[in-house]
């Protein structure tokens, strides 16, 4: 037997689910865009690009690079801290300057400049680079990458890639 | 989603489980449809709801938190002004904090005024209690966490008045403090148990209520 009106009571019920799932997914999204938000804030984040003064061109020798330390403050969430980082600097055949980081682009190990054997070297994988930083051998995949640089008054800026 | 259920239950016999749980009938005396005053039967699934909100806000807030003197208000100050919805996320938990206390109050006054912690409910009144103490603890606790000025002194007043039990009392406020002063043994303290002690006792206290509630039903108004 139908009971009278039975069509509209299931339209209700119906109407009342729909409603309350529409209110648990505004809920569920208010909620979750600002959490998912919040923990992916440090990814979103843009480092600011200063540039870092790390030597004179005095300092450079000609035709290999040079190894060269510098710090600088660095903000590291709601702290600052001091961070040594290490560049190639070399000057190049028309003049201009090319500043290489130090990190393999393998794994991230720290490559060194081997002077014996005019390469980078990397100690974790054997990987090497030319000069240029142009990968010789290993399992490397592209080269070194270059930092920004600009020289003013023979003072050497880069900016970090990491800043 | 009705298949990923559908699958689900095919295997597992998922039925009998979920009507266990969610499928009973509201009084009449309780059905806010019938009788809005009913809301009030409300109160104690709306402090759950909101605990529900403070454990998942908290979880998040420990992504940037760090309990020790040097770095518990610099990331405090950063999870405010420098994260995503650090300040909203961070609000909610604040907020949420003090709407606790007000709902589990007004939760208590209806259970007095029905009168629904007499015989045969007096045990599920009893882990009520608990459930106040460890709500008061999450407060007592928490509000240390920003290590600022109003903190410092609050927990200092607070864990004094501990002092005031007589015979214990000096002993328990230094076992609570982790020393004579409010100093880095008290934050890292109140942050765990704060973040570890309560929540467990929270989860068990709140288990053995609902266990009651369904196994006894709602008391029938005075």
């Amino acid at each position: 037997m139908v009971l009278p009106g039975a069509k509209n009571t299931l339209r209700r019920r119906a109407f009342f689910v729909t409603g309350i799932k529409a209110l648990a997914g505004l809920f569920g999204l208010g909620l979750g865009i600002p959490l998912a938000g919040f923990f992916l804030s440090p990814a979103l984040k843009k480092g600011r690009q200063e540039w870092i003064s790390i030597a004179e061109v005095t300092q450079l020798r000609d035709g290999e690079p040079t190894k060269i330390t510098y710090r600088y403050a660095r903000k590291d969430g709601w702290r600052m801290s001091e961070t040594r980082r290490m560049a190639f600097v070399l000057k190049q055949a028309d003049g201009g300057v090319m500043a290489l980081t130090n990190r393999c682009t393998h794994l991230g190990c720290g490559v060194d400049w081997n002077s014996v054997t005019q390469r980078f070297t990397c100690p974790c994988h054997g990987g090497a680079f030319d000069a240029q930083g142009r990968v010789l051998e290993g399992p490397p995949p592209k080269p070194l990458a270059r930092l920004p640089v600009k020289v003013e008054a023979d003072t050497i800026f880069i900016q970090d890639a990491y800043a | 989603m009705s298949r990923i259920y559908r699958f689900l239950d095919e295997r597992l016999n998922l039925g009998p489980l979920i009507r266990g749980i969610a499928d009973h009938e509201v009084p009449a005396h309780a059905d806010p449809l019938k009788n809005l005053s009913a809301m009030i039967y409300c109160f104690g699934g709306i402090v759950f709801f909101i605990l529900l909100l403070q454990a998942l806000t908290g979880v998040f807030l420990m992504l940037y938190y760090v309990p020790s003197p040097e770095d518990a208000y610099a990331s405090v100050n950063y999870i405010q002004n420098e994260t995503s919805f650090g300040s909203f996320v961070r609000g909610i938990h604040q907020v949420g904090a003090s709407a606790a206390v007000v709902m589990v109050s007004l939760h208590m006054a209806r259970v007095v005024f029905t009168g629904s912690y007499k015989k045969p409910r007096e045990l599920n009144w009893i882990v009520g209690i608990f459930l106040l103490l460890v709500v008061a603890g999450f407060c007592f606790t928490g509000y240390l966490l920003p290590w600022d000025q109003k903190a410092y002194w609050a927990t200092t007043v607070g864990v004094n008045m501990v002092a005031t039990i007589p015979l214990v009392g000096d002993f328990l406020a230094d076992a609570l403090r982790g020393g004579k002063e409010v100093g880095s043994l008290t934050l890292v303290r109140f942050f765990v148990i704060h973040v570890m002690f309560l929540p467990a006792f929270l989860v068990f206290f709140l288990a053995a209520h609902f266990f009651m509630v369904r196994r006894q039903g709602l008391s029938r108004p005075l």
